[in-house]
């Protein structure tokens, strides 16, 4: 759920359409040479290969994507694909100085896609585009992860609950269920703390949050336009508030798939902690639970009801102007518009007040710090802007691809939906079926589509966003405040063998039993 | 070969601290990186820390301890720590690569698994004998004969759950109504009832969420392990060997079975069943022993590995395999000779 996305024109200027030799790009971003940058000579090599690649991208000739003068070139993309294999590769060659230095890596990747862009589109376009996706996609999405960050970590679960296969499968279930009440990353912040909290006994524990991840995090958010940010848009778009509620048969068979699948591993693993002499402490007769700072869901709600206000709230005349356009503040030439700034008002507002009506001990005793809200705020404003340009390509060919079936719809969306934001790849896929021309199924604003495939097109969106760590906001939150509590997650390709040992064989099932 | 045992026990033992240092600091409770005893955590760095193809764990296990000290709010606390973490870094980095040749679990495994017990018991450890068997192979018999001649305590099932419920009942504890039910084996058709939403909800309070037979397992562990600190006894079943073990007590595991055939014979005579109800009445309680075993200890029900002594009661009967046990008992942990 990168929140509040707006989608935008590929704003590229001429640039001539040849194909360049792609052997160099390939050879800078590989393995090899990513290993190299965690060396001795990181800077100078960063710094070489920069000043390479910018040569490189200048000077060379592009390849349109869409065979239009004035669209973005694939090599754009190059920034995105460095940033995404520097957060897979780092950490793990060297973690240490991944740690120390993400930002620079970041602010790298950043530049590698912003100077090369200004090159050639012109200083002004390139700082348009930045600051566009700043102001308006990153803005309010890191705003709201902050929000849910705050107030959930002022509630604490105390008691002697024990973290056992079917007690984590009553937790999942119940978090899947809130996703679409809350949304997947209020219901994730909400949850996760005492999951873990309640696993704490245990040694093998990852395949709790990973389970975590794709259920609450990704899958609970289907049901409802609250749930996740695409099918909010598909709501401003015409799609009636309940509509989701159809995929209920889809989600309940997701969840129990996985769930089935979860039990067995989680048994497993519960077994193996038990053969190692570890048992949870039960002395107290009976189970003892309540929650301290409990007065906080009233400020969870609050950001609940901003999310939705800046979701109806543009579609009201008194928030456009007279051309329909949305109306704001102008800053640096780039307009945030006021429901936005409301919604961002009453999220601060409500972890503001979280801060001051909660007690500090219940943040220290939930081991509230700022380092995994720093983490995602680091990595995601270089997702944000080096992901610009795949989202260019995706608006201007996004309708050439030639997607006619529901299931083709699916994966489509689904595919990209794991790398990029979720909210414009719905959007684009929302648009393409709706200009195909069918004559019955759900009208909408951009054009009458079958239920079939706008099912598809909401479940590709929102549940392959599990695929990989960076598919959804919350995923990554999760990591990192799992990360920090003693329990080892997989790295990121490590994820996605997860995701894909487990997650694609569902989505296959997904496709022959719904969208077919 | 002692030098470097002593050095990755004096790290495992500063990578513990540690973290446990770390984890005083924060006041968090969701959780810490090493939540096992002390002993036994410092035992499984011990094996991380000798090398093999496990070392990638300790990495991350490290790596985990540091990301936990480095959000220490207190700024000098969070220094000291990271100080200790990029010292106990710098003298696992030291680690002389023939560390990775010294297999010290194998050691111990060596050492647990010798019949020479005069060596695993101290003077402050009481003398615990845990006795498996299968059903009709007189291993009851056997264990209580046994405790009778090394005049120590006998605990089988009935009496061990009598000893929990006193037990519980001394605590002021809600009292439990468990009774031979919860352990499958000894009551081969365990009666199926319908327990209501609220009868189920409250098993999930009583619990802590945890099914009944984990619920029962995990308190009774900790109720061979006190009791293994005041007493000697023969305990039968109840994974003991393995608590005791998991919990590094000393003690003698043995386990004790009988060709089917016979076993089915005794059956028939000490419960008066036919021999189809008789096989079938075995192969359902060895299945479900097996099962209970195999859940709460990983490990094979029966299998040799697993046990210091295994015993063919139909070679002796009970007498003499009670006296081949005390004497390999006494001779080898130096008591009187007496049975």
């Amino acid at each position: 759920m990168y929140h509040n996305v707006r989608l935008r024109a590929s704003g590229a200027r001429g640039t001539e359409r040849k194909e360049g030799p792609a052997q160099p790009l390939f050879a800078f971003i590989s393995p090899v040479s990513l290993v190299s940058l965690g060396g001795l000579f990181l800077k100078k090599t960063v710094c070489a290969a920069a000043g390479l690649l910018t040569a490189f991208l200048c000077c060379t000739p592009v390849f349109a994507a869409d065979g239009s003068a004035g669209s973005t070139s694939l090599w754009f993309c190059i920034p995105f694909a460095g940033l995404l294999l520097s957060i897979a590769v780092l950490p793990l060659v060297k973690p240490e100085w991944w740690d120390k230095n993400k930002a620079k890596a970041v602010i790298f990747w950043s530049l590698l896609f912003i100077v090369p862009y200004a090159v050639t589109n012109g200083a002004g376009q390139s700082a348009s585009v930045t600051l566009e996706c700043l102001i308006n996609d990153y803005l309010p999405f890191i705003v709201l992860l902050f929000g849910l960050f705050c107030v959930s970590g002022n509630i604490t679960l105390e008691g002697d609950l024990v973290g056992s296969p079917r007690v984590n499968i009553a937790l999942l279930v119940l978090g899947t269920l809130l996703s679409s009440c809350i949304g997947t990353t209020g219901a994730s912040m909400l949850m996760v703390r005492p999951l873990i909290k309640i696993n704490s006994w245990r040694k093998r524990k990852c395949q709790t949050m990973i389970f975590f991840i794709f259920l609450i995090s990704n899958i609970g958010g289907c049901l409802t336009p609250i749930g996740d940010p695409p099918l909010l848009m598909g709501f401003m778009r015409g799609v009636p508030f309940f509509w989701s509620l159809r995929l209920f048969p889809v989600l309940l068979f997701n969840m129990t798939a996985l769930l089935f699948i979860y039990f067995w591993i989680d048994r497993r693993a519960y077994m193996k902690d038990i053969a190692e002499g570890r048992k949870p402490d039960i002395s107290r007769p009976g189970t003892q639970v309540h929650i301290s700072g409990g007065h906080n869901i009233f400020f969870l709600l609050l950001i609940v009801l901003a999310v939705i206000l800046s979701g109806i709230l543009p579609s009201l005349p008194v928030f456009q102007s007279a051309s329909g356009t949305a109306r704001g503040l102008h800053l640096l030439g780039v307009t945030l518009s006021y429901p936005s700034i409301i919604e961002i008002a009453l999220i601060l507002l409500a972890a503001w007040l979280s801060f001051r009506t909660t007690d500090a001990s219940v943040r220290t005793k939930n081991h509230f710090t700022w380092s995994a809200i720093q983490e995602v705020a680091t990595l995601f404003v270089g997702i944000f802007i080096t992901m610009q340009p795949a989202l260019m390509l995706l608006k201007t060919s996004g309708a050439e691809l030639g997607l006619t079936q529901p299931a083709q719809m699916f994966w489509a969306a689904g595919a990209l939906s794991s790398f990029l934001d979720n909210t414009p790849t719905y959007l684009v896929f929302l648009t393409t079926a709706g200009s195909l021309g069918f004559v019955s199924g759900m009208a909408t604003s951009v054009g009458t589509v079958p239920m079939k495939m706008l099912m598809a097109i909401s479940c590709g969106s929102v549940f392959m966003g599990a695929n990989t760590y960076i598919g959804n906001a919350p995923n990554f939150m999760v990591k990192s405040i799992s990360d920090e509590n003693g329990i080892r997650m997989p790295s990121f390709f490590r994820y996605m063998l997860w995701s894909v040992c487990i997650l694609i064989p569902v989505f296959l099932l997904d496709m022959v039993l719904f969208f077919m | 070969m002692d030098q470097n045992r002593e050095k990755v026990i004096e790290i495992a033992t500063r990578i513990y601290d540690l973290d446990t240092k770390v984890y005083q600091c924060l006041g968090s409770s969701l959780g810490r990186v090493y939540t096992g005893r002390r002993d036994d955590c410092i035992e499984s760095l011990a094996v991380l820390l000798s090398g093999g193809r496990q070392t990638y764990m300790l990495r991350s296990e490290l790596a985990l301890v540091g990301n936990m000290a480095r959000t220490i709010p207190d700024k000098d606390e969070c220094a000291r720590a990271m100080e200790e973490y990029n010292k106990i870094l710098q003298d696992v980095k030291e680690l002389p690569d023939t560390f990775g040749k010294v297999d010290i679990m194998d050691k111990e495994r060596i050492q647990l698994n010798s019949i020479d017990l005069r060596n695993r018991f101290s003077e402050n450890d009481h003398l615990i004998i845990c006795i498996g068997r299968t059903q009709g192979c007189a291993g009851t018999d056997i264990g209580f004969a046994l405790a009778d001649a090394l005049k120590i305590n006998f605990y089988d099932t009935e009496i061990f759950n009598a000893v929990r419920k006193r037990l519980e009942a001394e605590q002021d504890v809600v009292p439990d109504s468990l009774g031979s039910d919860v352990y499958p084996f000894l009551n081969p058709n365990p009666p199926r009832s319908r327990s209501s939403f609220k009868e189920m909800l409250n098993t999930i309070t009583r619990y802590h969420g945890l099914p009944k037979e984990d619920a029962v397992f995990f308190n009774e562990s900790d109720l061979i392990c006190s009791m293994a600190k005041k007493e000697d006894f023969v305990i039968m079943g109840r994974c003991a060997d393995l608590v005791l073990a998991n919990n590094r007590i000393p003690h003698i595991s043995v386990f004790i079975t009988a060709p089917f055939e016979l076993r089915v014979r005794r059956i028939m005579e000490t419960h008066g069943l036919d021999h189809k109800k008789a096989s079938h009445l075995l192969r359902q309680l060895d299945r479900r022993r097996g099962s209970y075993y195999h859940f709460y200890t990983g490990s094979k029900w029966g299998d040799p590995v697993n046990y210091d002594l295994c015993l063919n009661s139909a070679c002796y009967g009970i007498e003499k395999s009670v006296e081949l046990i005390a004497r390999m008992i006494n001779q080898q942990i130096g008591r009187p000779d007496n049975p």
